[in-house]
């Protein structure tokens, strides 16, 4: 029971957290039409910056506002200096196949990660740093037993539920959600609607990046913090936003729940080695079986 | 009125549009017609700002509206309905609707809901289905729901490119029968651009006539209708 309960509540808080990778990398998606593999890139720097301020003796939560503006600044950033005038190239020259173009800004992404972490490593050094949590990250006690959650646990998975009702109402509710939409849909249409794309394009890169360093902010505590240290966090969130469904927030959410949720077990039940296998094990089943993600309609776009 | 003066598009080597002139009368339906390829729909996205030309002035109440981006074309009353029911299929009709009055959410509050009652009274079965995705509409209702975009940004000129391409003659003769009506009655320019030529010259005032990106004839409608050498040579009926 008390291994159950343990896997059952470490699955949450660390699913929680991909949740968040997965619902960065599901905003970008919605709002620009690219997966981003340049997010944990940015959640790095951005947690550098809060680290750097808290170390200078600032408040935990200084640090933590300072960092989630900084995520939303560094995100616009890269549409403005590279996105946008990618995506502005004529559609002749090299690019002219449509799986080109579509290629073309995931590979930017790639690159955008490596000088990230390149600049990371020359401003701050190489080597791994701890991260401070808000709360204290000892199991509660009750009844004199410890108990497998700690309010850390509780903090995240407060932290994610909100920012998950946040995003879902922005998009459904807003007319500048449904603005970001229909940019990422179908862009001729939306401009011919009077859609200004270019700056609904930045503000997706400005939320998503917020979201990104919100998952930085919250697993850098349990991870330590170095330049590539959140590199396989990206791996397994982009594998819970594909079983969610790129399109979906609350997919991406329960995308998130669900590997964390197989990984704990896994470590509980079988042995820790396996958890890269299941997670993959899991990514082909859904692959195979709903290819468009668990919580994507019928009509939505390939992943 | 808008007015377009010796304007051409290149695509590469391809000349689309060869010095083009002509006009929409406000108020008016003005119809392009032309064989396939004759750049009837290179026109009109060069006209929304979907393409740049390359040389040549285009005037919208005098005011040059060349080099203008699409969204800012529309937001000074052009709205352009693309060949091929350009809807959004992974959104709701209601918020394809929305989305052509986004623009105006604010300084328009109240207008924006009232423009939306008017389109649906004008098409009732896209409010029966305002919460269907536009997905899983009919090629009709597509073509109504493009339109009703276009209609709710309250433009003062409206450009339809083939509202009839792949559409049940009856569904043609609803669907022209609201433009004449919305024209007649309110007064909005519409210019309508048709491979129909028949259908389009039995509702236009004004017919202009491409062929290889010029114009070769550019007359009142029923004169263009009546005249069966130009039809013989450009039209093949």
């Amino acid at each position: 029971m008390d291994t159950f309960l343990s896997a059952l509540f470490s699955g949450l808080s660390g699913g929680a957290i991909y949740s968040v990778v997965a619902l960065g990398l599901v905003i970008v998606w919605r709002g620009a039409g690219i997966v981003n593999f340049a997010q944990m890139g940015q959640a790095m720097f951005s947690t550098y910056i809060a680290s750097t301020l808290i170390q200078n003796g600032y408040s935990y939560w200084v640090g933590f506002i300072v960092a989630i503006f900084a995520g939303a600044l560094i995100g616009s950033l890269l549409d403005l200096l590279v996105m946008r005038p990618l995506s502005n190239k004529k559609k002749t020259e090299l690019l002219s196949s449509e799986s080109m173009r579509a290629a073309v800004p995931v590979i930017a992404s790639l690159g955008i990660l490596a000088v990230l972490q390149a600049l990371a490593g020359i401003i701050w050094a190489a080597e791994e740093r701890g991260f401070p949590s808000p709360v204290i990250r000892e199991g509660f006690v009750i009844g004199g037993t410890v108990m497998p959650f700690t309010s850390f646990d509780i903090f995240v998975i407060g932290t994610v539920f909100i920012t998950l009702t946040i995003t879902t109402l922005f998009f459904k509710k807003t007319g500048m959600g449904l603005a970001m939409r229909a940019t990422a849909l179908n862009q001729e249409v939306a401009k011919l609607s009077g859609i200004r794309t270019n700056h609904t394009r930045t503000l997706s890169w400005a939320i998503s990046g917020a979201a990104s360093s919100l998952a930085g902010l919250l697993i850098a505590p349990t991870s330590n913090l170095s330049p590539n240290s959140l590199d396989l966090i990206l791996i397994i969130g982009f594998t819970a936003a594909v079983v969610g469904g790129l399109n979906s927030p609350a997919g991406a959410v329960v995308g998130g729940l669900i590997v964390g949720l197989v990984m704990s077990f896994v470590t509980f039940y079988l042995t820790p080695e396996d958890v890269f296998l299941s997670i993959l094990v899991l990514l082909l089943f859904v692959l195979i079986v709903k290819p468009r993600g668990i919580f994507s309609g019928k009509d939505s776009r390939r992943v | 009125m808008l007015k377009v003066e010796n304007l051409v598009t290149r695509f590469g080597h391809v000349v689309a549009l060869d010095s083009v002139s002509m006009v929409a009368a406000e108020s008016k339906i003005t119809t392009v017609i032309g064989a396939n390829g004759a750049g009837k729909s290179t026109l009109l996205r060069t006209i929304s700002g979907l393409e740049r030309p390359t040389s040549g002035e285009i005037t919208w109440f005098g005011e040059s509206i060349v080099g203008l981006r699409a969204e800012e074309v529309v937001r000074r009353g052009i709205a352009h309905v693309p060949e091929g029911h350009a809807v959004i299929s992974e959104l709701s009709v209601q918020e394809n609707i929305e989305m052509g009055s986004l623009f105006r959410r604010r300084k328009y509050k109240s207008d924006v809901a009232a423009a939306m009652d008017e389109v649906y009274q004008l098409f009732p079965r896209l409010h029966e289905r305002r919460n269907q995705l536009a997905g899983t509409l009919s090629g009709g209702e597509r073509q109504m729901l493009a339109i009703s975009r276009a209609l709710v940004s309250r433009p003062k000129l409206l450009l339809l490119d083939e509202p009839s391409l792949g559409l049940a003659p009856l569904v043609v003769e609803q669907i022209i029968d609201t433009i004449n009506t919305l024209c007649r009655s309110t007064g909005l320019t519409v210019l309508l651009v048709e491979q129909n030529a028949n259908t389009a010259l039995g509702v236009a005032d004004h017919g202009v006539l491409l062929a290889l990106g010029k114009v070769v004839a550019d007359r009142p409608a029923a004169e263009l209708k009546a005249d069966a050498s130009l039809r013989a040579a450009y039209l093949g009926y």
